[in-house]
């Protein structure tokens, strides 16, 4: 991806004679060329001349139904009046999956243990907190969730 | 012959000396008071000891994928202009960004009209005038950001004795730089787990060294609403404020990385050259064959 990113913008930022429009191309007749070629019309940014020439139905239906995805998840998100942060969803499942669930279930424990201990007035044993399982938990949780979280930012 | 006896002679001295009860028991006694030294030597002295805690550390940053970190990406600058928003609206309450001027906006993610016209927005010393008075006058572009204290007394004085960070270079100034920054944003759990302490007018957040933190949770969903209608929940602020103010801490990264796949391609290509060269000057002294013909066989001596 890096190195053939890098390549094509440098071919991209060269001042060749490209495709430049002194007035926004009408959309319009793209779209209904497209729409002959490929049947479906639903992809905009469709103008690949790879998928063109390979012909690939495959790969153009794939295409297809990421940008469906992704434009649902947008378009959930504006509807809503206020936004919801993904990121507490995000780590709660990945802390029930079973990357994490050992770490779940060692913080359950001891939170359920200390609280025992302060509630009860007879306990002289050694003061204990949850802060390191917290820490495992949450380093496992956010961890897994990252690269999800950043897939659905802007 | 002497070897062979001096050995008959030791070893006859070592059969008829049998070692007697006294030897014995001071040489058990000396190795086991060795044995015992070594050990408390071990348990006490030889060892490092750890006092630090897991809260004391804080934990370890989350590795976030930053688009801006690639080696061939540069700052998504409508996310810089968003992030400059939220500094805006949330941060400058508290924190300063003294080392960056307006001047440095123009043409990063404002016109120099929408920064003149910020600039102008806040007042500033002017050169003292004929009568040695200085006066104020509406800024310019040439102006540094406007900090919200007049000093650093001023500002622990503000937030109970915290003294807030200047954020123009947090993200180089601290260990995990946009990842730190980030969890620490996002990081304010609902409650602290069971049994941490943590002191009065202080908050718990894992990823402060102490888990103390002055700060409270700043970041909620839909607090500012942003131009390009881009939803605001605390993780989009917290990403864009992050890659702000990466910005503010390195705003020459984008042309460091355009500048080192300059200097890569050239030195690179360079290189090559010279290679050739080299081999094409040696080529004739690689390739010769040196080959020995013997003289033709002469039996005549002269």
């Amino acid at each position: 991806m890096g190195i053939a990113d890098f390549f094509s913008d440098l071919l991209e930022s060269l001042p060749w004679p490209q495709e430049v429009h002194a007035e926004a191309p009408e959309e319009g007749e793209e779209d209904k060329e497209e729409g002959k070629e490929e049947g479906d019309g639903e992809e905009k940014e469709g103008g690949d001349e790879e998928s063109k020439e390979e012909g690939g139905e495959e790969e153009g239906e794939g295409g297809d139904d990421g940008e469906e995805e992704e434009e649902e998840e947008e378009e959930e998100e504006e509807e809503e009046e206020e936004p919801e942060d993904p990121k507490p969803r995000l780590e709660e499942e990945c802390a029930r999956s079973a990357q994490c669930i050992g770490y779940k279930h060692h913080y359950e424990e001891c939170v359920e243990r200390v609280t025992a201990q302060h509630e009860d007035p007879d306990y002289k044993g050694p003061k204990e907190d949850c802060v390191e399982e917290f820490f495992h938990l949450q380093h496992c949780a956010t961890q897994c969730a990252a690269p999800k979280l950043f897939k659905l930012l802007k | 012959m002497f070897a062979t006896s001096a050995r008959n002679i030791s070893s006859k001295s070592s059969e008829a000396a049998s070692s007697p009860f006294y030897l014995t028991a001071t040489a058990s006694g000396a190795t086991a008071a060795a044995i015992g030294l070594g050990a408390f030597y071990y348990q006490f002295v030889a060892q490092d000891a750890y006092a630090m805690t897991p809260a004391e550390e804080g934990l370890h940053a989350t590795q976030y994928p930053w688009e801006h970190a690639k080696w061939t990406k540069t700052f998504d600058h409508a996310a810089l202009r968003r992030g400059f928003q939220v500094y805006r609206e949330v941060c400058s309450s508290c924190h300063s960004i003294k080392r960056i001027p307006y001047r440095k906006l123009v043409g990063t993610f404002m016109t120099v009209d929408e920064a003149k016209a910020l600039a102008e927005e806040n007042e500033y010393d002017t050169e003292p005038n004929d009568e040695g008075e200085i006066e104020k006058r509406p800024g310019k572009l040439s102006d540094y950001l406007p900090s919200p204290y007049k000093n650093d007394e001023a500002a622990r004085a503000a937030n109970n004795g915290a003294l807030p960070p200047d954020l123009s270079l947090i993200v180089k100034a601290r260990h995990g730089g946009c990842d730190y920054i980030f969890s620490l944003l996002m990081g304010y759990p609902e409650e602290p787990p069971a049994g941490a302490t943590v002191q009065s007018g202080l908050n718990f957040n894992p990823y402060f060294p102490g888990t103390g933190i002055a700060m409270a949770k700043q970041l909620y969903d839909g607090l500012v609403e942003y131009e390009d209608k881009t939803p605001a929940t605390a993780s989009q602020m917290a990403k864009d404020v992050v890659e702000f103010l990466n910005w503010t801490a390195e705003p020459e990264m984008d042309d460091r990385k355009k500048m080192g796949w300059k200097t890569l391609i050239v030195t690179v290509s360079l290189f090559a050259l010279s290679v050739w060269v080299k081999r094409y000057k040696w080529s004739t002294i690689k390739t010769r064959k040196i080959a020995y013909s013997p003289p033709k066989h002469d039996t005549r001596i002269r």
